[in-house]
């Protein structure tokens, strides 16, 4: 068997033998708010050299020498790239209000600066943190600063290789901003993102009268099958405390959307 | 002649379990016939490793599948393969052959792995909460355990990580791996006092190792903007206060090394070790590959690359998800209940009769049918773009994947490279012949 060295897409998922499709990276959750195995978002930090940014947003959390007084900024804009958008919705009084102004997750926000610009410098703009909702917050501060590949790259080719670069995270980075502990998260989050690693809804049965029935997937008991939604406080469901001292025991895994007795 | 090593895969998910064995090895395979149906599990070729010689025992097919045994959670305990770039200017296992080629043994291989915690340093700030593992370098075929280490932890004090294990090559295992076994799955816990001696008083953890008096991490608030988005996500008490528990998961990196002809080759690797995936049958539909994927490729992809089977494995993903939720209940809460949270309209997100799982079901199957024609030209505005997510309007909230929370805590949108990849399907020729001509 053999690998072509530039086949980065087959190293990436290169299933190695006796390994189940669990250990794969498509396995692993990317929505991360904040995400089971990583929390891929803290890939990005180190994107500009020189200085470090909050895994979630545009804080400025470290800069070298000169940049130091970048700290307690925020990155809004690296070139023409808006990090920031309004949120916008209708409210009981209006049709279409501002509501909020929210950060864009790094990977698709910045996915053209990093397929374009690595090793170059682009010009970052960096604002205040607003008081209140302001997608369009005046720049105070402007730098021109390196991408860093996020990629290690091959001794022998200079070629970019599917491995996180070794600047990008150390050792526990990658998990950094995850819950501790793991299971407090795994009781306290809803399930509207995960579900596919932890399941929200099972033993799903359609009624003649419309609509389905089932469990909660953090049900004690699986009778009778009544889904409420997911509420630790609910003595029904299992609580931070089981999954604390017995998560083993009690989890069940799910297989063809049933419970695998 | 070796002219570079990799390690594969170059990042290795482990999942927690305390069961002595770990998980076998299993494929999840799509029915082409069915291709909304359960991805059926089927068990495939296994290694067993023997704990005391380090080789493989054993290459089995298991009867059935087993996740559990005893009432503990199986761990999934990944190999790393260690690949060499050769003269012949591909990627070949490294195995004893070519170790020879070179002038080497497998004992001149060198491992070494490090690990880290970092959630109770991430938290405080505090350098000294870094609760880290190094394996030191490793040419030996034993188990060597990742014992993390913290100053701020209790003297004599520490967290097991797992442990990892070069398997020894053999002749009918000739391929140069390790092993990393990930941790049970436990929670570990906080004192201001020095903890007595046996089972700690408090139930929920399995040791008192954190010194509350040294570090800050029992007792701390998260308190401004440099918090964790979303912030307080940790065992606090009434006033969100951290009760000091930490966990046993880690990420970290691989290393190998070779010297062959006065030439040192090194690679590195990265693992991480997460909970089990409680539903082997389904995928994420936006997953760490994916993300990869768009750092190393880029937001947008070649007409050849949009192919049908990978469109069709998106909106397979999208449903695996999906399925497994009560989408009735997520219409009024979940995504629905965030955004009331900023204020909106208190609606929720979807017709009812829309969200009813049979309705959702059908829906995908309509999509694979339409893709599939040739005919699925709306799927493509269907989309959320990863600019919409602010729009909290009736029709931007419906837009796909629907009532499910991106990793900026908004409505999801998928990958800019995966959106292009749809895209360029439906909105592509339906019909290609061989010399590239549009028909």
């Amino acid at each position: 068997m053999t690998i072509e060295p530039t086949n980065l897409t087959a190293q990436l998922h290169h299933r190695a033998a006796g390994n189940p499709p669990s250990t794969l990276p498509e396995a692993a959750i990317s929505n991360c708010f904040p995400g089971l195995e990583f929390d891929v978002r803290n890939v990005w930090r180190r994107m500009f050299e020189g200085i470090e940014l909050h895994e979630a947003h545009g804080l400025v959390t470290r800069g070298e020498g000169d940049l130091e007084g970048l700290v307690g900024l925020e990155l809004v804009r690296v070139g023409e790239a808006r990090l920031t958008l309004a949120v916008r919705g209708p409210t009981a009084t209006a049709e279409d209000a501002l509501l909020d102004t929210t950060f864009i997750e790094w990977s698709n926000a910045l996915a053209d600066v990093l397929s374009t610009s690595v090793g170059q410098l682009v010009t970052c703009h960096f604002a205040a943190p607003p008081e209140r909702p302001d997608p369009d917050p005046p720049i105070v501060a402007t730098a021109e600063l390196r991408v860093r590949p996020l990629m290690a790259r091959s001794d022998v080719t200079n070629e970019p290789l599917a491995l996180i670069d070794e600047d990008v995270a150390e050792p526990g980075e990658l998990t950094q901003s995850l819950c501790s502990p793991w299971q407090n998260d795994y009781r306290e989050c809803g399930c509207y993102y995960w579900a596919a690693s932890r399941p929200d809804y099972v033993n799903r049965e359609s009624t003649e009268q419309g609509p389905s029935i089932g469990n909660n997937w953090m049900d004690r008991s699986r009778q009778p099958k009544a889904y409420e939604p997911d509420n630790p406080a609910d003595p029904r469901q299992l609580d931070y405390v089981d999954l604390f001292r017995d998560w083993q025991g009690l989890l069940r895994f799910i297989v063809g959307g049933r419970d695998l007795e | 002649m070796i002219a570079e090593l990799r390690i594969l895969p170059p990042l290795a998910i482990a999942r927690f379990g305390g069961a002595p064995t770990p998980m076998d090895n299993y494929d999840a395979i799509v029915d082409p016939e069915e291709p909304l149906g359960y991805r059926r599990l089927q068990p495939v070729e296994t290694l067993e490793v023997d704990v005391d010689s380090g080789e493989i025992a054993r290459a089995f097919v298991p009867e059935r599948l087993s996740f559990s045994e005893g009432g503990e959670v199986r761990p999934v305990a990944p190999f790393l393969e260690l690949w060499a770039l050769t003269d012949g200017g591909q990627l070949e296992p490294l195995t004893i052959a070519l170790l020879q080629d070179a002038g080497a043994t497998p004992a001149h291989v060198r491992w070494r792995v490090q690990v880290a915690n970092r959630k109770a340093a991430r938290r405080t700030g505090d350098e000294a909460d870094r609760i880290e593992a190094d394996s030191g370098e490793l040419a030996d075929h034993a188990r060597h355990l990742l014992d993390g280490r913290c100053a701020n932890f209790w003297p004599g004090k520490s967290i097991p990580f797992g442990h990892v294990q070069y398997v020894k090559p053999s002749a009918a295992h000739p391929q140069v791996r390790l092993r990393f076994t990930p941790a049970a799955g436990n929670v570990y816990g906080a004192s201001r006092t020095r903890p007595a001696a046996g089972r700690p008083a408090d139930p929920n953890v399995t040791d008192v190792v954190y010194d509350g008096r040294r570090g800050r991490w029992l007792g701390h608030v998260d308190t401004d903007n440099t918090s964790t988005v979303p912030a307080f996500i940790y065992r606090g008490d009434s006033e969100g206060r951290s009760v000091g528990y930490l966990d046993d998961g880690c990420d970290g990196i691989v290393r190998a090394s070779l010297t062959v002809a006065g030439r040192t080759l090194s690679a590195f690797g990265r693992v991480g070790a997460g909970p089990p995936t409680y539903a082997p049958d389904a995928l994420p539909i936006r997953s760490v590959a994916d993300e990869l994927e768009q750092a190393l490729f880029g937001p947008t992809v070649t007409p050849s690359e949009a192919t049908l089977e990978r469109v069709e494995e998106i909106v397979r993903r999208a449903f695996e998800t999906v399925r497994l939720m009560n989408t009735a209940a997520m219409n009024r809460g979940g995504m629905a209940a965030h955004d009331r949270g900023t204020g909106r309209r208190a609606d929720p997100i979807m017709a009812p009769a829309l969200v009813d799982d049979i309705a959702v079901e059908n829906l995908h199957q309509s999509l694979l049918a339409a893709l599939r024609s040739g005919s699925a030209p709306w799927f493509a505005d269907a989309l959320r773009d990863f600019d919409e997510i602010g729009d909290l309007s009736d029709r931007g909230r419906r837009k796909m994947p629907a009532m499910m929370r991106g990793a900026d805590g908004r409505h999801l949108t998928l990958t800019r490279r995966q959106i292009d990849l749809i895209r360029t399907l439906v909105r592509g020729p339906v019909f290609t012949d061989p010399g590239g001509e549009a028909t």
